[in-house]
């Protein structure tokens, strides 16, 4: 078998769901002698993504990723006895995410949670209507590299400028990340307030996370 | 708030100034398509489906069968007054007229 | 010089486009749905029609005398006096002077009277308040009037509600509690709606209108196909319109059905067959704006999803196009060049029986 169709079973067996598949096809890849870091990257991955793909086309649903990503988990486990302590385990960046205060809206936040951490960061959801402050006090706790603050009111959308504008007088914007999201937000209101990026949805949600973050 | 009254301007048929609120009726009612909804109306009413958007023709029809007009007509159906001449006019029962009628039986 | 025509993007800002690329993203936003949805292109003459709607010199557009279809305002009774900072304008009035003026001023068609918070569970507390209001219009109306509100299963999850958060539990990989939570909050959604209901015919309500079915997923769906094939045995004449949250049915279960078909993955025209099998009268589709597209692209995508769920209906469809929707710019005050240009394709190239 080839080093591509190698990586195809192993992405088709995220996309599975099955981690009894994702953990075979894993052995299989070891056996074959394939470094791990491309075994999760061309493989796992490659299907995590494409399972990203397949929820937001309505083909698979919400259930589906989390047990897409538990096998993947499963196959990640396998590999880190094989690689370098301080690589394995590792995750690709810490996202505190959370609706702003006064806004209850939590579903859609919520799933933006759900596929980041199945695309591999390490995500702090702190909820929805979260007082201002509870972001800056979790980004510092955390060492997050980014920020996610969701809106789904106008009359909450300024919450989105208040947290940078209180990332900049506790001197903290520098290293840190900002996505905004939720209906009333646009690519022009991040650029207005500052914000490093808006996403439409949960797939660009983590694209964009990774172009920044990885 | 402006954008419903520009659909209103763009797109309805104009409620009560016209026949909007005997067409959708029937759409509700009897689910009906646009296209059978309008006819059915126009049909009571004996004018062309065109008439039933147009405020000129309908202005005069609505104050003759007293289904309701925007103006305070002396002495005009209003309310569920006019309602019950629509049930009469479109073959069809108005769950207020029921109620009211029940009321004073 | 190549002419350019003003228009817009899909967060409402002013552009300037040729022909060629407001048909180039028309075509984008058709391809977009058709692959999604697995529906039909729209035609060249359709495209063209698109065209000549989105470059015609005036600041306001119609509908060709005839082609009129019933407008009605879900949440207009309270869109006077109320004043949530995004829709409502605040000027103090009653709920009765909103629907009275909807119909004898601004010619709405049909109308609804909803409550602030505009979901149904909250109506529960409030009920005795909201069948004397329902009254007192019904006896100051001719347009049809329903009662509205949300489905909202959000609130039936905590910390507003008993269910635990699916959300927090789908996060921790407990899905089958996250599964159950859902259907758990369901069953409570339908009962709510249904009583709620209960009470409203019994006050003269014309029927009920689900505003944003789906919105908290698959399960809100289905406690709404629910709602409204128990309220249809109970009330064989009440009007019922089903409005859906947006084009694509959100998989948070993944798993529930209604008459053997999953609701996860729906979109528009497939959401119509079962809306229409639970036993409502209108199907509102609902296509959600890309604020990054411009309003071409927009109404490409939507006009061919909704003019799929048209074709695929056999009930009247009434197309949602309020702010972010329809190819109505996502923006607090959508200008009235791009709303206009909108009602217009729907009606003319979408073919919907109402807005």
């Amino acid at each position: 078998m080839s080093k591509e169709e190698m990586f195809k079973e192993l992405a088709d067996a995220v996309i599975s769901c099955k981690k009894d598949a994702v953990d075979a096809a894993v052995e299989k890849a070891r056996s074959e002698g394939i470094e791990p870091a491309e075994i999760i990257e061309k493989g796992l991955a490659a299907g995590m993504n494409e399972v990203g793909i397949m929820f937001e086309r309505g083909k698979l649903f919400l259930p589906h990723v989390m047990l897409a990503a538990g096998a993947m988990e499963s196959g990640v486990t396998i590999l880190e006895a094989d690689m370098p302590k301080d690589t394995a385990s590792k995750k690709l960046g810490v996202i505190v995410n959370g609706t702003v205060e006064g806004d209850v809206h939590d579903i859609g936040k919520s799933i933006v949670s759900t596929m980041l951490q199945s695309a591999g960061f390490e995500v702090h959801d702190i909820g929805r209507d979260v007082p201002l402050q509870d972001f800056i006090d979790k980004i510092k706790e955390t060492n997050a590299d980014m920020v996610g603050l969701s809106a789904l009111m106008t009359t909450t959308l300024p919450g989105q400028k208040a947290v940078i504008e209180m990332l900049k007088e506790q001197g903290l914007r520098d290293n840190i990340k900002v996505m905004v999201g939720g209906a009333p937000a646009t690519e022009n209101w991040a650029k207005k307030i500052g914000a490093d990026c808006y996403a439409e949805n949960a797939s660009e949600a983590v694209a964009k996370a990774k172009e920044l973050l990885v | 708030m402006g954008m419903p009254i520009a659909h209103i301007m763009t797109s309805g048929m104009s409620g009560i100034r016209a026949a909007g609120d005997l067409v959708a009726r029937m759409e509700f009612s009897k689910s009906m398509r646009i296209g059978e909804a309008k006819e059915y109306v126009a049909k009571k009413l004996d004018v062309s489906t065109i008439d039933l958007s147009d405020e000129y023709v309908m202005r005069e029809i609505r104050e003759d069968l007293g289904i309701g007009v925007i103006t305070s007509v002396a002495g005009a159906p209003k309310g569920i007054a006019a309602k019950m001449n629509i049930e009469k006019l479109l073959d069809i029962k108005i769950n207020s007229c029921e109620r009211f009628r029940k009321q004073i039986a | 010089m190549t002419t350019e025509y003003t228009t817009r993007m899909g967060d409402g800002q002013r552009i300037f486009m040729t022909r060629e690329q407001i048909l180039a993203d028309l075509k984008e936003g058709m391809a977009d749905a058709t692959d999604l949805g697995e529906i039909p292109d729209l035609s060249e003459d359709e495209l063209d029609k698109l065209v000549d709607i989105i470059a015609m010199p005036a600041r306001m557009v119609g509908v060709e005398p005839g082609k009129e279809v019933p407008v009605t305002h879900d949440i207009g009774t309270i869109r006077i006096d109320g004043d949530q900072g995004n829709s409502g304008v605040g000027i103090p009035s009653s709920r009765l002077v909103g629907v009275m003026m909807h119909e004898r001023a601004f010619g709405a068609d049909t109308m609804e009277l909803g409550h602030i918070d505009y979901s149904y569970k909250p109506v529960k507390p409030v009920i005795s308040n909201e069948q004397q209001t329902m009254e007192v219009c019904q006896q100051n109306t001719i347009v049809p009037l329903l009662y509205g509100a949300m489905p909202n299963l959000g609130l039936y999850y905590t910390p507003d509600g008993p269910f635990e958060n699916p959300g927090d539990l789908m996060k921790a990989f407990k899905i089958d509690e996250a599964r159950a939570s859902i259907e758990g909050a369901a069953k409570h959604a339908t009962r709510d709606i249904t009583w709620i209901m209960q009470k409203m015919m019994a006050s003269g309500a014309d029927g009920i209108n689900f505003d944003t079915i789906g919105a908290a997923g698959d399960g809100d769906m289905f406690a709404s196909l629910h709602a409204i094939e128990a309220l249809r045995k109970e009330f064989p004449d009440i009007y019922i319109e089903a409005g859906m949250a947006g084009e694509l049915t959100l998989g948070l279960h993944g798993d529930l059905q209604y008459d053997g078909k999953v609701l996860a993955g729906m979109w528009p025209h497939q959401q119509a067959e079962v809306v229409s099998k639970a036993g409502a009268n209108i199907f509102g589709p609902v296509v959600n704006t890309n604020t990054s597209r411009s309003a071409a692209w927009n109404l490409g995508r939507a006009v061919t999803f909704v003019k799929a769920a048209v074709k695929a209906s056999s009930i009247p469809c009434h197309v949602n196009m309020g702010m972010g929707v329809g190819g109505i710019p996502m923006f607090e005050t959508p200008t009235i060049d791009a709303v206009s240009r909108a009602s217009k394709a729907m009606v003319e190239v979408a073919g919907v029986d109402g807005i």
